[in-house]
């Protein structure tokens, strides 16, 4: 559960200097709900691509596609 | 540090502008730099907003934002050249050259409009949420809408009893007045997205477009008062006007500099400061 967790965190800690924590666990919350219908908790490493997938359009309209697109790439590398 | 100082910028304009205003305060000189002033700062203004045009790609959300920003920028730094030319001068303008005098003030207002309407909504388009709930932001419109009303909708009717006299030229002025009190409206997206995304990069751009409107509220204050209610020589309304001009150039500039620090730690990703980045 603990590592289930840490996704996340993890994620949110990623995204929280570009639209603060409070958002990024929002975001999370929302894309984990809607794509997966699941509760941020739940998430494993398995639902990366899928969040990260949820995640883009939000990033695309604060920060264009490419740098976002290039931002989550760098993101799902670093995110386990 | 690059950030924060222009979020300092219009500031210290504003405060260069008023003391050399004040000893230009008896001569001559102060209309020729006022309006010189002005031309400055309409430049800067669409130079920020080309600026952050600059770093998105074309069909991008804020890539057309800031493009309606920066046109509606330049249309009025020509209608404002354009008074230098001898048919366009203040005194003895032809009815054609205010007809294109109207015209460029018009599609400049309603640009401008249009670029904020689109920053405006890209917290919904975003998900980003807003600080109040619901209930906050009602409350915040219903204040906003208020102070539009107040502050343009005086103008607005004295400038459409013009029109209806059969003065064209005051239809510019009608559509200004109009065009102001939707976008003091919309002030309120645009802060509550700036205080939702404080202490975070983007909420440097958001912070600083607000900034920007609320400065065009006190430009319509100063505007709307009588020239006895303040003090001989203060240009208030120039003031405000500076100060929104200095503002949208010192967001889109924002704007540029936030996307190419994220585009930097998306190469380098130990670059990013987990406290907030602050550049």
């Amino acid at each position: 559960m603990g590592n289930l967790a840490s996704l996340s965190q993890q994620l949110a800690a990623r995204l929280a200097p570009y639209i603060g924590d409070f958002n990024a666990q929002m975001w999370i919350k929302s894309v984990a709900r809607r794509e997966l219908g699941l509760a941020p908790e739940e998430l494993t490493a398995t639902h990366l691509n899928p969040l990260i997938d949820g995640l883009r359009p939000f990033l695309q309209t604060l920060m264009g596609r490419t740098t976002a697109d290039n931002l989550l790439q760098q993101i799902g590398r670093e995110v386990h | 540090m690059r950030l924060r100082l222009l979020g300092a910028f219009p500031l210290l304009y504003a405060a260069a502008f008023l003391v050399i205003a004040s000893f230009l305060q008896v001569g001559a000189a102060l209309a020729p730099f006022a309006f010189w002033q002005r031309i400055l700062v309409r430049v800067l203004a669409a130079a920020g907003c080309f600026a952050a045009v600059s770093c998105f790609e074309k069909g991008d959300h804020l890539w057309r934002a800031w493009l309606w920003l920066g046109g509606g920028t330049v249309v009025i730094l020509i209608r404002d050249l354009l008074r230098l030319a001898p048919g366009f001068a203040p005194q003895g303008t032809s009815p054609q050259a205010q007809l294109v005098l109207t015209g460029l003030g018009i599609v400049s207002n309603l640009a401008l409009l249009v670029g904020i309407w689109k920053l405006s909504r890209a917290w919904k388009m975003a998900s980003i949420t807003l600080p109040g709930g619901r209930s906050g932001f009602s409350a915040v419109v219903v204040v906003t809408a208020v102070l539009a009303l107040a502050v343009a909708g005086p103008g607005a009717l004295n400038h459409a009893r013009e029109v209806s006299q059969g003065n064209w030229s005051a239809l510019v002025l009608v559509v200004s007045a109009l065009v102001d009190i939707i976008t003091l409206c919309l002030i309120t997206p645009l802060l509550l997205t700036a205080l939702s995304l404080r202490g975070s990069l983007f909420s440097w751009p958001w912070g600083l477009v607000t900034a920007s409107q609320l400065a065009w509220l006190l430009y319509d204050v100063a505007a709307a008062l009588p020239s006895s209610a303040l003090p001989a020589g203060l240009p208030l309304a120039e003031v405000g006007r500076g100060l929104a001009e200095n503002f949208l150039f010192a967001a889109g500039m924002a704007q540029y500099l936030v996307i190419q620090q994220v585009r930097h730690t998306s190469v380098t990703p130990m670059a990013l400061h987990p406290a907030g980045p602050t550049s």
